[in-house]
């Protein structure tokens, strides 16, 4: 249990990029999972329909959108926030509606 | 009132640990279960050891696919050994020394239902863990049936709305209070909409583990199986416990009290107007529904009346 956050340089780690054209021969036997915390490099923003957008001036820093965010998807500088992880967004709407601020707005995203 | 709403929270002052978490859990949009499993983490820190089941929470626990979702220990077992498992673990960790604190997570129907009785007996036998059920009010992963938690009136799908049938006719089963009346150490409802007060009862839990059983009980609406939007779970919560509809409570070696008290409830009705599950009730069944929530609640003001009295005379 010290290791925690070290996920990235342990050794093992495997090339996932082409999971999807794996055959038998190349998946291990059994369902090996080569590090802790992997999942980071899951895009779960792909399911994203609706983007939160900050605006700043409006931001007081209470950082309720942090705490009811559950993708852990806000970015905090200096106590207030400044940035969503777009990697990982879900577009689920909780920070703008919690928001006492209304410093978070949902807008509908275009994607190409 | 700008004062007031500018004041940093406290919520992080209980954080004493990064998240052990990882983003991109595959969850649902907007489920507050993955809130409750980082919130579990930040507070608790990264000496805990998981034990989960097959829920909803098991992906995020078990890992899926090539991905392993956190960065804690865990122990996977079946629905009806979660607590006798943990009871394993618990005993082996003390007699070994280490420090650690063996968390189960599971939701309603495990702990009601399927894992009862094992859950019933640890408690009996007090053995040295917390045990979380994140209550949903049914059996959400394998397609929304009902469990003996879900409340009157619901719609399930086992307990369908439509010309036959009005959702669930019988009321839901008072677990904490069942849990409360094995006299453990330490009993508590919690919801995701009071941080503060869930930070709290977790720091407690924590301690409360070192002298035997402590069970909480999670307020976790699912926002496909209650038909709700993805940003109004906090919503839902909030309101569950304006309404009374879920009291947050504490019981610390027996004594019974309220942690958050509401001033002006407001009627059921202002959950159930906003929660799909609960569109069709009529207004002859939302009042059922608020006798058995009214009814509840004076029980618990009573044992919180009673339990004081009790410890009255010691001082």
């Amino acid at each position: 249990m010290s290791s925690r956050g070290e996920a990235a340089e342990r050794p093992g780690r495997w090339d996932v990029d082409d999971v999807q054209t794996w055959g038998p021969d190349k998946h291990q036997l059994g369902a090996t999972i080569p590090c802790a915390g992997n999942s980071e490099e899951v895009e779960t923003g792909g399911w994203r329909s609706q983007l939160p957008v900050i605006d700043q001036a409006k931001c007081s820093g209470c950082m309720l959108c942090y705490f009811y965010c559950p993708d852990a998807s806000i970015i905090i500088a200096d106590g207030k926030a400044v940035g969503i992880d777009m990697k990982h967004c879900k577009g689920c709407g909780i920070c703008a509606k919690e928001c006492p601020d209304r410093a978070i707005v949902m807008t509908t995203e275009e994607k190409d | 009132m700008a004062d007031v709403r500018k004041r940093q929270p406290k919520v992080c002052d209980y954080y004493t640990s990064e998240d052990g978490f990882s983003p991109g859990v595959a969850f649902c949009s907007g489920c507050v279960l993955e809130l409750n499993l980082r919130f579990i983490s930040r507070v608790l820190g990264p000496d805990i050891i998981f034990v989960g089941t097959p829920s909803c929470s098991a992906p995020v626990l078990h890992g899926q696919n090539t991905m392993a979702w956190h960065k804690h220990a865990y122990y996977a077992c079946t629905m009806t050994g979660v607590a006798s498992s943990a009871t394993g673990l618990s005993r082996y960790y003390e007699k070994a020394g280490i420090d650690a604190t063996v968390v189960c997570h599971t939701g309603d129907g495990c702990a009601q239902d399927v894992g009862f009785q094992t859950l019933s007996g640890a408690a009996e036998r007090n053995e040295k863990m917390i045990y979380v059920c994140y209550d949903n009010e049914g059996y959400m992963n394998t397609g929304i049936q009902q469990s003996s938690a879900t409340p009157f009136g619901a719609s399930t799908s086992t307990t369908p709305t439509g010309r036959a049938s009005k959702g669930k006719t019988t009321g839901s089963k008072n677990m904490p209070m069942v849990m409360a009346m094995h006299e453990i150490p330490y009993v508590a409802t919690a919801t995701l909409s009071h941080l503060e007060d869930y930070a709290k009862k977790l720091v407690k839990a924590k301690e409360a583990a070192k002298r035997g059983f402590v069970y909480l009980h999670v307020f976790a609406p699912c926002v496909p199986g209650w038909k709700i939007a993805t940003d109004a779970s906090i919503q839902v919560c909030r309101d569950a416990v304006k309404t009374n509809y879920f009291p947050l409570w504490e019981a610390e070696d027996g004594v019974f009290r309220i942690t958050q008290k509401v001033k002006d409830v407001k009627p059921v009705e202002a959950l159930t107007s906003t929660v799909g599950k609960f569109k069709h009730l009529k207004p002859e069944q939302v009042a059922i529904l608020q006798g058995q929530v009214d009814q509840r609640f004076r029980m618990l003001q009573a044992l919180c009346a009673g339990s004081a009295a009790v410890e009255a005379p010691a001082e």
